[in-house]
């Protein structure tokens, strides 16, 4: 991993961001109101069950910005026509997506941060944490683990500008499957091993512990095997990506076809 | 001698050139999936949600929302990103140099997204009795259709005029974006209005899209087009004037940009 190249990313995603405002929109203020809506629909709705819709609400709202950004880094680039460029540095893909990943998952921390806070004030959810500590810990590993699926993602972007299609399709189904709003046992029992195949879904089951007052685990375990099981998958996810960026990579420079696409 | 290039020649081959450019970045079959697989997760999402919970907000009440939201995102977000896209793409500048107008440019490209609407609907609405078992038994057919042709239509309408003021900005796909956001949260796609502190309802009521899910939902329990005719001429109202809005936009900025030299500068 190169370390130098992760870093200048990270900065040249931020001041991207910063340069243009605007992108405030689509990184924070959509993916709050898709919370807001969740809220709403919960307005009645009383006990612990609020607080799981709080946090679902925040990793949706993380999420939607994970896949929004990763999504958007690649196709902008091939827009601009900064891809080819990209390409012909001597730094690999994987090291200039990870830095960018780290702005996107910052962003995504402040948008779910942004929904607690919300959700206290204006929603008087008044709901208190069991382990404010532990929980806030889950939540920035979760965070991590989301940024490794959206990786992946950005494997797909490199390899076809066909891929913002697969972002729409995907954004619902993992809304689904990854239990935020809705318990993973309550999908039917196939959907379940999809579930327990993304990482973010062992991620929102240790917050949802670390949290919420009697909440049962999906799988009966504890908070701490819920987080090993999810820095393992992300770590798989991690390596999926890599290994996936290296071959489109190495694909492109042999055939030349970075804007044959 | 020049040949006079009319409003509708410009439609027509702006439309086909548009079908054309959209099925040379991805293939039709990728197309249909995208719109029959979006609306449907979008749909499951809320209704499983809904279904979980001890909420007052039934499963009918936020699938035949989303049903309707569906339009919006392939109208009003399609429609609207338009101008955006040529502008990053570079061919914004070479689209104004023509002797056609921007607006007729961009109507004629708007048709191939209005189309796609009322697929999408359709297919939702398909979902809807099929997947999510919300009874047709007594709905009224002749208002369904009437509702759904005025909901494509005026969300069509909503987008141009975004697009219009996307002609300005350095894109327009961002404000379309943050508008189907909330039309999740003004429009009564998944809890009622009555749920909205009273002032923001006002900005409710400016939206079709509120008058649009409310009138499906009454066609779908039977109600007559006379019966709907309160949400149905708000639709059409509203649908016209942002079509004049759009007009009025598209017109301005074009004018403003070529006497500055702006139309690239963003």
């Amino acid at each position: 991993m190169n370390f130098q190249a992760v870093r200048a990313s990270f900065r040249q995603q931020a001041t991207q961001f910063v340069s243009d405002p605007q992108w405030i929109i689509p990184s924070i203020i959509s993916p709050f109101l898709f919370t807001v809506v969740i809220l709403m629909i919960y307005q009645d709705v009383t006990g612990p069950v609020v607080l799981q819709a709080v946090l679902g609400g925040g990793v949706l709202g993380m999420w939607a910005n994970t896949l929004f950004a990763s999504s958007f880094t690649i196709s902008y680039d091939r827009v601009n026509g900064t891809l080819e460029s990209l390409l012909s540095s001597p730094t690999h893909l994987i090291d200039i997506i990870v830095g960018r990943s780290i702005w996107n998952a910052f962003i995504g921390l402040v948008n779910a941060l942004l929904v607690f806070v919300i959700a206290e004030l204006v929603f008087r959810t008044g709901v208190a944490m069991v382990n404010p500590l532990l929980f806030f810990g889950t939540l920035i590993l979760t965070l991590l683990s989301l940024a490794s699926i959206g990786l992946i993602f950005s494997a797909a972007f490199v390899f076809s500008r066909r891929s913002y299609v697969l972002t729409s399709i995907a954004e619902y189904p993992i809304y689904v499957l990854c239990g935020a709003m809705i318990p993973i046992t309550a999908l039917p029992r196939w959907s379940q091993y999809i579930s327990y195949a993304l990482a973010p879904s062992w991620g929102i089951d240790a917050m949802k512990l670390a949290s919420v007052e009697g909440y049962t685990s999906m799988t009966g375990m504890n908070v701490w095997i819920d987080m090993v099981i999810m820095i393992a998958i992300s770590i798989l996810y991690f390596m999926i990506a890599r290994s996936l960026l290296a071959t489109v990579e190495r694909n492109i420079r042999e055939t030349g076809s970075a804007i044959r696409y | 001698m020049t040949a006079k290039i009319t409003f509708g020649q410009t439609v027509i081959s702006s439309m086909i050139n548009s079908v054309r450019n959209k099925f040379s970045m991805i293939p039709v079959w990728l197309w249909l999936l995208q719109i029959v697989l979006t609306s449907f997760f979008s749909m499951l999402f809320f209704a499983l949600m809904v279904d979980s919970i001890d909420s007052s907000v039934t499963v009918e009440y936020v699938v035949i929302g989303n049903a309707v939201q569906s339009v919006a995102m392939t109208t009003l977000y399609s429609v609207s990103e338009i101008p955006g896209t040529e502008k990053h793409v570079g061919t914004l500048p070479t689209l104004m140099s023509t002797p056609s107008s921007l607006f007729s440019i961009f109507f004629g490209m708007a048709i191939f997204n209005v189309l796609s609407g009322f697929l999408a609907v359709g297919v939702s609405l398909c979902y809807a009795t099929l997947i999510f078992g919300v009874s047709f038994a007594s709905a009224n057919y002749p208002s369904i259709v009437v509702v759904i042709i005025l909901t494509v239509l005026s969300l069509a309408g909503m987008g141009m005029a975004i697009g219009g003021i996307g002609l300005r900005l350095r894109t327009s796909a961002i404000i379309a974006n943050v508008f189907s956001y909330l039309g999740l949260v003004l429009c009564g796609v998944n809890f009622p209005l009555s749920y909205l502190p009273e002032w923001l309802r006002t900005v409710s009521y400016c939206l079709p899209l509120t008058y649009a899910v409310d009138a499906t939902r009454g066609a779908v329990d039977g109600s007559t087009i006379s019966a709907l005719w309160e949400p149905i001429s708000m639709m059409a109202v509203l649908g016209l004037l942002y079509a004049v809005l759009s007009v009025i936009l598209f017109s301005f900025f074009e004018k403003s940009a070529k006497r500055s030299g702006s139309y690239d500068m963003f």
